[in-house]
């Protein structure tokens, strides 16, 4: 993974054609691409040897404990015999039991040879899962990379076609400003419209000429009242 | 959700008071121009990818910019990158971007959501960092 990055920020740094950057990469992609599946190759061979080892390691597993089991019996058999004072017949089942036994010593031997190699099959496919998923990240970075390039190159060309250029950070900015006073004005507008609406700027505007009906009504009443008293 | 899907699901769409103005960008790679209303400037373009949905808006170019007070630019801009909602700060050639990636499984709604707080975020980030240009 620290290849691939140091590799896109050197092809950034040179300045180089964005395009031209992208089918390096496009190059890189293959490559990776043909590591991603070697990779997966590799872990589904290792993945189906370790299935049957670990086959073998139990039928061997089974094998041993009928050796055993078998050389049990044969010791109960050869303890008989000899209650019986059959030493001959005895000795005939004792000979079996030798042979249980070895053949018992040899199946466990190999079963050991055998979990040893299990062992190492299984790091080696934990290695190869670790790779696989180290493969798949690097390879979302490319890809994503040139992506990227490859839409950037495909807007400005478009936009460069379309319009004079991308439009400069100072035009942006000077386009939202212009909206944001365009949005102010009819704030306010509409905030004048609203006290058109309801009257609230005529009585204002009497107010200011020093008419206030409200204040007219009131002295229009104590006038009244001042009248009814002197009667 | 593939552009085209996308194309017809923000065409008659809104989310948050915001409609969506959708435009194809012709050329080999899928991707659309998508305009915010209420934030008609700042453009997003949304490309998708089999791992993401990159939507990204463009804030200025390099040329732009006061090369004095470049390292002092990229100093903030790292720093505001992280508390910015659903947007981070980045390059590519010569065009500082704001961008986000959403997984290639998001809704409508998630994308939408992106949009508006991306072009919005541009248009935040451009006055933020005015002083900066040359």
């Amino acid at each position: 993974m620290r290849t691939v990055l140091k590799k896109i920020l050197t092809a950034m740094r040179g300045g180089v054609n964005e395009l031209g950057e992208a089918v390096v990469d496009g190059q890189g992609n293959r490559i990776l691409e043909q590591e991603l599946r070697d990779a997966e190759q590799e872990l589904k061979q290792a993945k189906q040897e370790l299935a049957a080892l670990m086959a073998e390691a139990a039928s061997l597993a089974r094998q041993i404990r009928v050796e055993q089991d078998s050389a049990g019996k044969r010791e109960q058999d050869a303890r008989k015999a000899l209650a019986a004072g059959q030493e001959e017949l005895a000795r005939e089942v004792a000979e079996r039991i030798v042979g249980h036994e070895r053949r018992a010593t040899e199946l466990t031997q190999t079963r050991e040879l055998l979990q040893q190699r299990i062992a190492g099959l299984k790091e080696r496919v934990q290695r190869a899962e670790k790779q696989l998923a180290d493969y798949r990240r690097e390879l979302q970075v490319v890809k994503t990379n040139e992506r990227v390039l490859r839409t950037t190159a495909q807007i400005d060309t478009n936009i460069n076609s379309n319009q004079s250029s991308l439009s400069t950070a100072k035009e942006t900015l000077e386009r939202i400003r212009d909206r944001q006073a365009r949005e102010e004005d009819r704030q306010t507008a509409s905030a004048s419209l609203e006290k058109e609406l309801t009257g609230a700027d005529l009585d204002e505007k009497l107010k200011a000429a020093g008419i206030d009906s409200e204040q007219d009504a009131v002295n229009d009443v104590l006038a009244r009242l001042k009248g009814n008293q002197a009667q | 959700m593939d552009t085209q899907s996308l194309t017809l699901a923000l065409g008659d769409a809104t989310h948050a008071g915001r409609t969506f103005d959708v435009m194809p960008v012709a050329g080999d790679e899928p991707v659309l121009q998508v305009t915010v209303s209420g934030a008609e400037e700042t453009p997003v373009y949304i490309t998708v990818t089999d791992t993401q949905i990159l939507c990204l808006a463009y804030l200025f170019d390099t040329q732009e910019l006061n090369p004095e007070r470049l390292h002092e630019l990229h100093e903030n801009m790292l720093r505001i990158s992280v508390p910015m909602p659903l947007s981070a700060l980045g390059k590519t050639g010569d065009h500082y971007v704001v961008y986000g990636a959403l997984s290639p499984t998001s809704g409508t709604a998630e994308i939408m959501q992106e949009l508006v707080t991306l072009a919005e975020n541009a248009i935040d980030l451009l006055q933020t960092f005015e002083d900066y240009l040359a």
